[in-house]
């Protein structure tokens, strides 16, 4: 059973989870720390990424440390506003992922939509809701071992997954080669679309690249999103009430 | 010059001398120019509303900007009782942070083209040859609005929470025609690397300039920035008649200084991005051309860019006493119903001119026509799609006469 070794920090990261969850009664955190670290180590056993680059390592420990770190604040925050804003962290270290695996252009647009508005929307929103004297029951988790075990299960498929297909450098069959986007099957022709440019391979990741590949690999996909996007607006603007109804 | 300044340093460091000294000399500069923007801007308020202005200190009050920093640093730095603490003290340093931050992809001189680390050229760029340009200011400039957010909610005050309600929706709002208005820029110049549109436009020489291309562009990009940076026709999130000081209003000392600080920086930003964008950057026609090469021809250039962006600035201000603050359905309106959709009109324009290989030029009058349509079905009393508003009219003798709800 060799993907065996995944269910060891699976538990121990929803046993964390799990503890830290805001209760009632209030738990040790350092408790809930030491059993995150530890899930954290033995994970490390399949997941080390490949060493080089010292300065390069080091940012990559910095943004996915405070990801996962600003990630579980994030859920297990009594205060939403503490919660959104640990959310906002999330993002940004995210986006220095991004960043760290040349992708500028998805890590400046994941800020401008995630950090810059839709958190920004939920803090306006929570703002406006958060009432001075709050319920004990605003102060507990609703579902703490249904939400726990489900989202485990989930990030445990998705490791096992990971582990399944090797990773983008070349031990898969059908992984992305070198300057692909997306793999190409070997028997069709190539969309010369999804290829770099002959001339520079080190410009994937740069936007000329990026929308090259999202016209062309990915078209249905983005006109459906688009279409489904202009559905929403016509929604959001059909279910806003009218002039004559009294309000704007 | 600078190659023995580099050589004095050991192998290692070489590379990061040219850009530790362009930091070095931006946040000064920008510190020291702060200070005097805030003297010019009340002189020139002085001399709008016909009074004298700051005069005590110094010749002129030129003085006067280091008695303010005095002041603002010996104040008793007041944080109230009722506050969020943490959030409160990190309020102006997101500020500060972000509108510096975004500072890094703006050129402030002619960039060399064949810039590589520690050849000895200076770069007049704190970070050279990043590809996303505008972008990355745009996505800094998005997280700004934090600054405002968490320092209004943290004062746990009504008028500082209606304030960064204000801004929230505002800075969200115009975020949109701020991004959309550079598109069409962008499709012109196959790029979003400000360096790089400003290079485009030097070497076709002053008819390059972006304005004759894009001036519908241009007047959307400076209005959306001046909502951005909170300056005086959008300032509704501190305005002192309902708000007392909006998000600001528990702030005091060097707390209160640094909200200023990154608004003026944010004043010098777009001023920097509205010259290098729309008017060419360090180009004037026979005074700094792509080709001119004579003695301190570098200094001129790097003056002309500078006196570009003064201008600018000073028109930022002048706007200040001449253009009275928005109502806030004027302003939300100004955005959604305007900007948008004028920005979306402009980038179809560069599309078509695009897709039928008309010539470029085409794009000035289309675009003005653009901008008086907009006009006309704006100011016209019978416009097309015009909601005709259904209030109750007295004595109106058509038999629908009241409508009570």
């Amino acid at each position: 059973m060799k993907n065996g070794a995944l269910l060891i920090p699976v538990c121990l990261g929803w046993l964390a989870i799990f503890w830290l969850l805001p209760r009632a009664k209030p738990r040790s955190r350092i408790l809930g720390a030491i059993i995150g670290l530890a899930a954290l180590l033995a994970l490390q056993a399949t997941f080390l990424p490949p060493v080089g680059n010292i300065v390069r390592d080091g940012m990559f420990y910095l943004f996915s440390g405070s990801a996962i770190l600003a990630a579980t604040l994030m859920i297990t925050d009594r205060n939403p506003v503490y919660a959104a804003l640990w959310f906002a962290l999330t993002t940004l270290s995210v986006c220095g992922l991004f960043l760290l695996n040349s992708a500028p252009f998805l890590s400046a647009a994941t800020i401008i939509v995630y950090a810059g508005a839709i958190v920004v929307t939920f803090l306006f929103v929570i703002m406006l809701a958060q009432q001075t004297a709050n319920a004990n029951y605003d102060h507990r988790a609703v579902q703490p071992v249904l939400a726990s075990v489900m989202s485990f299960v989930m990030l445990g498929a998705l490791l096992f997954a990971l582990q399944e297909w090797g990773g983008i450098d070349g031990k898969a069959d059908d992984a992305a080669r070198e300057g692909q986007f997306v793999a190409v099957d070997a028997s069709s022709k190539a969309n010369q679309f999804s290829q770099p440019p002959s001339s520079n391979k080190t410009e994937i990741g740069s936007m000329r690249v990026l929308g090259r590949s999202l016209f062309s690999d990915y078209l249905y996909v983005v006109e459906l999103a688009g279409t489904v996007l202009l559905i929403a607006t016509i929604g959001a603007i059909a279910i806003a009430p009218r002039r004559s109804q009294g309000t704007l | 010059m600078l190659d023995k300044l580099i050589n004095l340093f050991p192998e290692p460091a070489r590379p990061y001398v040219a850009p530790i000294l362009a930091i070095v000399i931006v946040l000064n500069v920008n510190l020291g120019v702060c200070s005097y923007l805030i003297l010019l801007e009340r002189k020139l308020s002085a001399w709008m509303q016909d009074r004298h202005g700051p005069n005590r200190v110094g010749p002129w009050g030129l003085l006067q900007p280091l008695a303010d920093m005095g002041k603002l640093l010996l104040k008793e730095d007041v944080i109230p009782g009722h506050v969020n603490k943490v959030l409160f003290v990190l309020a102006p340093g997101i500020s500060v942070f972000t509108t510096f931050l975004a500072f890094a992809v703006v050129p402030f001189g002619p960039v060399p083209s064949n810039l590589t680390p520690g050849d000895g050229q200076f770069p007049f760029i704190i970070a050279p040859g990043v590809d996303l340009g505008i972008v990355f200011i745009f996505a800094i400039g998005s997280l700004a609005v934090y600054g405002i957010i968490l320092g209004g909610w943290a004062s746990n005050n009504k008028y500082s929470a209606l304030g960064c309600l204000r801004a929230s929706a505002q800075v969200v709002s115009y975020e949109i025609p701020l991004g959309m208005s550079v598109v069409g820029l962008a499709m012109l110049n196959s790029s979003m690397s400000i360096e790089k549109i400003m290079t485009n436009q030097v070497d076709q020489g002053f008819i390059g300039w972006n304005i004759w291309y894009q001036p519908l562009a241009c007047v959307i990009f400076f209005i959306a920035a001046m909502a951005e940076a909170q300056r005086l026709p959008f300032d509704l999130a501190e305005c002192e008649q309902e708000l007392i000081g909006g998000w600001h209003t528990e702030y005091s000392a060097m707390k209160w200084g640094l909200f200023f600080l990154a608004e003026y920086t944010h004043v010098i930003t777009i001023s920097f991005l509205t010259s290098i964008l729309f008017f060419g950057g360090w180009h004037f026609p026979f005074i700094a051309e792509a080709t001119s090469n004579y003695t301190g021809a570098t200094a001129v250039k790097v003056a002309v860019l500078l006196s570009k962006v003064f201008a600018v600035i000073i028109v930022i201000q002048m706007l200040r006493w001449t253009i009275p603050r928005f109502r806030f359905d004027q302003l939300m309106g100004l955005a959604w119903k305007g900007l948008i959709p004028l920005a979306t009109v402009n980038v179809l324009l560069v599309m078509i001119v695009k897709q039928f290989d008309l010539h470029t030029l085409w794009l000035f009058p289309l675009s003005i026509a653009a901008f008086v349509a907009a006009g006309l079905m704006a100011t016209q009393s019978s416009r097309p799609f015009a909601i005709k508003a259904k209030l109750p009219v007295e004595g109106h003798g058509h038999g629908h006469h009241v409508h009570a709800h």
